[in-house]
């Protein structure tokens, strides 16, 4: 019989880059000791396309379709952000028709992309049918989003100074209708997963993050408020309409994976809820601001918009030099600071925790990418 | 006031510049500019205020490098944007990592390492985060890609 040292009791273990639960080619370099992760490092980079770098070379217009692709699960998010950016660099306003337009089609985006986290994320866990119910009901937000954007996934739809269509009474109609719909679907969404004692005993316990850690690593968005910090930019910072709407932030209370998978079916809700009295709100008048220069030249200076994306927040950081083109982007995402947290949390767990903890997080890998 | 807290905060530490920032122009609340050295003071500072860190990242001006930290908090909205200027000649002069302070900004400062070629003094691990380990160039350097190609 061979003898093992200390050394070669250890072993690496690598998850991805190709990897069905990594959605994306995100590779994690596991050290494992028997069953159990001591060292978890994540390899990123293997997307990257040069987003930033594609800013300096283009004027502000050219640069709106990367946003679609920066994080195409909620890119209309994006499109905000980088709209609302360059407006205020611009000193632009956009009409109170183009914001209510802009917070109703975020927001379906954002129910679209929740729904997407929910089916493959129980599919990592191993339940099949999830994802035929959440891909059931996000065929109708892209049939609505189609109807008004053109596209069913990568959005370049706002425009600098609001959006370029309006809604119309189809939509509109297709929109209340959906809202019905999708609120009779949580009940069985609750029956089928929330108080499923498999996914439970998968998921209570697993991955917690503490406040002190989600400060130290700037974590947003559900994954953040999972561990109970009421922190989301449409109330901390409102932008757009969204002061105009009653709504409230769902936060976990321990800060594990199961506490974040709630956060984020309760803010299904809260999207519905917002998306309801936008209709209900709508007010009349123009869509887009006057007198939108055709050649776009900011003056010299630099802006920080944040806006809250599906998975957090997304900020965007320009500095311009009075040139058409933008002299630097930085494209703050959610995902890069969520992630950055799991050698923390990943030591001493299981593979198979592993593989919860990731999905809770609910990463777009070419975000992180850029 | 988390915005007079945080002034108080860095009052000692003898900043070039603390000072209101106009936030309906700017996204920032406080604006302030340090010399490279002090930034994990400054961000020491910030931690203990109750920030997190937003973002970090460089802008090439040419002839030196800015390094911009954008701080916010989960509790009060005071976005501090920290400048931090670094000359291009001296390469021996690293501005110090903030990691230990933040470990968070690990993958930021990794990340203006890759695309800037900035090395941080005392980073624990500072190496390629998005472009190859093998790559021998820094795209986002303004000077990148401007040689004519010679095929």
């Amino acid at each position: 019989m061979i003898e093992l040292g200390i050394e070669e009791k250890s072993y690496t273990l690598n998850l991805g880059p190709q990897h069905p639960s990594t959605h994306g080619v995100l590779r994690v370099l596991l050290t494992m000791d028997g069953e159990y992760i001591t060292k978890a490092e994540p390899v990123i980079g293997y997307g990257h396309r040069g987003h930033e770098h594609m800013a300096e070379n283009r004027n502000y217009q050219q640069f709106l379709p990367n946003m679609g692709r920066v994080d195409y699960l909620h890119a209309l998010a994006y499109n905000q952000g980088y709209c609302m950016a360059v407006e205020k660099l611009l000193g632009l306003t956009v009409p109170e028709r183009g914001e209510f337009i802009r917070v109703i089609l975020s927001e379906l985006n954002r129910i679209s992309s929740h729904l997407v986290w929910i089916g493959a994320y129980l599919l990592d866990l191993g339940a099949f049918t999830p994802i035929l119910y959440a891909f059931d009901d996000r065929e109708h937000i892209l049939d609505l989003l189609d109807r008004i954007t053109g596209s069913r996934l990568t959005y370049c739809f706002y425009r600098f100074g609001g959006a370029p269509r309006d809604l119309d009474e189809e939509f509109i109609t297709g929109a209340r209708a959906f809202i019905k719909r999708l609120r009779s679907r949580f009940g069985d969404y609750e029956s089928l997963v929330t108080k499923n004692v498999i996914f439970i005993n998968r998921t209570r316990n697993v991955g917690i993050i503490t406040r002190e850690q989600a400060v130290k690593y700037g974590l947003t968005g559900p994954t953040l408020r999972g561990s109970g910090i009421a922190y989301d930019i449409r109330k901390s910072e409102p932008y757009s309409a969204y002061p105009a709407f009653d709504f409230q932030i769902p936060i976990g209370s321990k800060g594990d994976v199961f506490d974040r998978y709630l956060v984020r079916i309760l803010e299904m809700e809260q999207s519905l809820r917002i998306v309801e009295q936008a209709l209900d709100k709508l007010p009349n008048g123009p869509i887009m601001a006057d007198k939108v220069p055709k050649r776009l030249k900011p003056a010299a200076g630099e802006v920080y918009q944040a806006v809250e994306s599906a998975r957090g927040e997304f900020g965007c950081y320009i500095v311009s030099q009075g040139d058409i083109k933008p002299y630097r982007i930085k494209l703050r995402v959610p995902s890069f600071g969520n992630l950055s947290i799991l050698p923390e949390v990943a030591v001493d767990t299981l593979v198979a925790d592993l593989v919860a903890i990731l999905g809770s997080m609910d990463l777009v890998i070419p975000e992180i990418d850029r | 006031m988390l915005k007079d807290k945080i002034q108080a905060a860095l009052a000692p530490l003898n900043l070039a510049q603390v000072s209101d920032g106009d936030y309906s122009k700017t996204g920032y609340h406080l604006e302030v500019a340090a010399a490279p050295g002090q930034m994990p003071a400054v961000a020491q500072a910030l931690l203990e205020a109750g920030c997190f860190l937003e973002s970090l990242t460089a802008v090439d001006l040419r002839e030196s490098f800015t390094l911009v930290y954008h701080f916010a908090s989960f509790d009060e909205l005071c976005r501090t944007v920290v400048r931090a200027s670094l000359a291009k000649e001296t390469q021996e002069a690293q501005p110090p990592t903030i990691s230990r302070v933040y470990p968070g900004a690990d993958w930021y400062e990794r990340e203006v390492y890759d695309l800037f070629g900035i090395k941080f003094a005392g980073h624990p691990n500072l190496k390629r985060l998005l472009l190859p380990e093998d790559a021998d160039f820094h795209p986002l350097l303004k000077d990148f890609g401007a040689e004519p190609k010679n095929d």
